[in-house]
This record gives C-alpha cells, structure tokens and sequence, in this order.
C-alpha cells in the first residue's frame, strides 16, 4: 500500500521538524555542559548568597559598622571586602584589592535598593536592604576600576560611584590589622 | 465583500486556487529543507555571536561566583 501524497507531505514536516529538534537538543546539551565545566574548573557561577541583615542596624556594630568596612587580609590568606552601598555613596569611596587573589566583595545597604558592577569584570550584582550581596572574584589587570550604582536610587544615583583599585602584589601591603587601604596617587 | 452577498464564496478571488498535486509534491519536496536552512544558519549565525562573546570577553573577565 502506498502513502498518499498528503501522508508524505506530512512525514517530510515531521523528518524537519525532528531533524530541529535534535540539533537544539544538541545545543542546549552543549551550552549546559560548558556551564557545568566552567563553574567547576574556573569557578564560574552565578552569585547566589542568601544571608539576612538587619539594614536597620547594620552601620551600629558587627561585621558592617564604619571600622570594618573596607579590604581586610586574614591570616590564612583570604581577603574579604565590606562595603556600604548608601543613598549616595558608596562607603568606603576607594577599596584596595590584589590582582590575582581571589576576593570576596560583601555589600550591604541600609536604605534602599542599589546595584553595583566593576567595570572591566563580571562583578554584577544587586545590593537589597536586608541581605548580604556577595560575590567572589579574582582581578586579573592592576589599575583603578571604576564601580558605579546601576540601579536608580534617588536623585544622586548619578553621583554615586566608588574606586576599585587593583594593586599588584608588592603593593598590596596589609598593616598590622590586616587591614589595607587605597594607595594615594 | 458586497453587502448583497452572502458569502466570500461567491467571488473567484476569495477561494484558494485548487491544489495541484504534482505542483504541491515538488513544492513540498524542497520547502521544509529551505525553512530549516534558513532558520539553522539564523539560529548558528546567533550561537556563534554568544560563543565568541562567552569566550573572548566573559571569560578573560575572571570568575564570579
């Protein structure tokens, strides 16, 4: 028995349409994998902290209050950044950071919702009143960055913005409290 | 259409013309390979623009996490 021409019309659409299929499948597989593969070998991921603040007293004690904030060295080695995103500054103005370390950024906000990016990297994210906004990084080029409130939070957002100076290692110099600041230039 | 007739029907330009089979048969032989054509290279033209943008600007960008 023969198919009629309307029966090979219609196995010809499916062979297409599952000839398509296969080949997005092919690339979502593909784009999954180099996902995956990225956020194992590079530390590639999407930030993803859920740690709550009160914004109400962050700036009185504890982790964001006036003498933390800025770059501090540990003793094993790992540096930490705090920083205050506020309607319109950011606090401090200038944070020191060493080019090839890994880095993790911490802000917080005690009055409404900021946003911040690093130009020339893929430092991006949102600062919301009541959470922690952290993201790890490493810095791969010295210089100043500049680092900008990307979302609109009053009438200075415009004014809003703070330095991001990336040092190399023999200036990258912590004090006796671990504590390291913006080289005056 | 005229308020005096009834159905679009009535006027010759309003019907679809008659299928001819052996017409539809060729039609059918190359229209499906021509709309994936088209539509995989749009679709590759757009894959290729995310790859070099994820490989030469993303990544020499350092990690985030």
């Amino acid at each position: 028995m023969s198919d009629t021409p309307h029966e090979v019309h219609e196995s010809r659409i499916l062979r297409t349409e599952l000839l398509w299929a296969f080949g997005v499948g092919i690339f979502v597989a593909a784009s999954l994998s180099m996902i995956v593969f990225t956020a194992l070998t590079i530390n590639v991921n999407p930030p993803s902290n859920v740690e709550r603040i009160d914004p109400k007293t962050l700036h009185l004690s504890g982790e964001f209050a006036e003498q933390n904030l800025g770059t501090t060295v540990f003793g094993d080695g790992t540096v930490i950044v705090r920083a205050i995103a506020t309607q319109f500054m950011f606090v401090p103005q200038c944070i020191a950071v060493p080019a090839n370390r890994r880095v993790t950024l911490r802000f917080a906000s005690p009055d409404v919702i900021h946003g911040l990016l690093i130009t020339g990297t893929n430092v991006n994210t949102m600062v919301v009143p009541g959470f922690v906004a952290q993201v790890h990084t490493e810095f791969r080029r010295t210089g100043d960055l500049l680092m900008p409130c990307h979302e609109f939070c009053g009438q200075g957002h415009s004014e809003m913005w703070a330095t991001v100076q990336v040092l190399p290692d023999d200036q990258f110099k912590p004090g006796a409290d671990g504590r390291v600041s913006c080289a005056k230039r | 259409m005229p308020p005096d007739r009834t159905s679009a029907a009535d006027s010759k330009r309003e019907v679809a013309d008659e299928a001819d089979d052996a017409a539809l048969a060729s039609v059918m032989r190359t229209v499906p390979l021509g709309a994936a054509v088209l539509a995989g290279s749009m679709v590759a033209l757009l894959v290729v623009g995310y790859l070099l943008i994820y490989t030469l600007v993303f990544l020499p960008r350092g990690p985030v996490g």
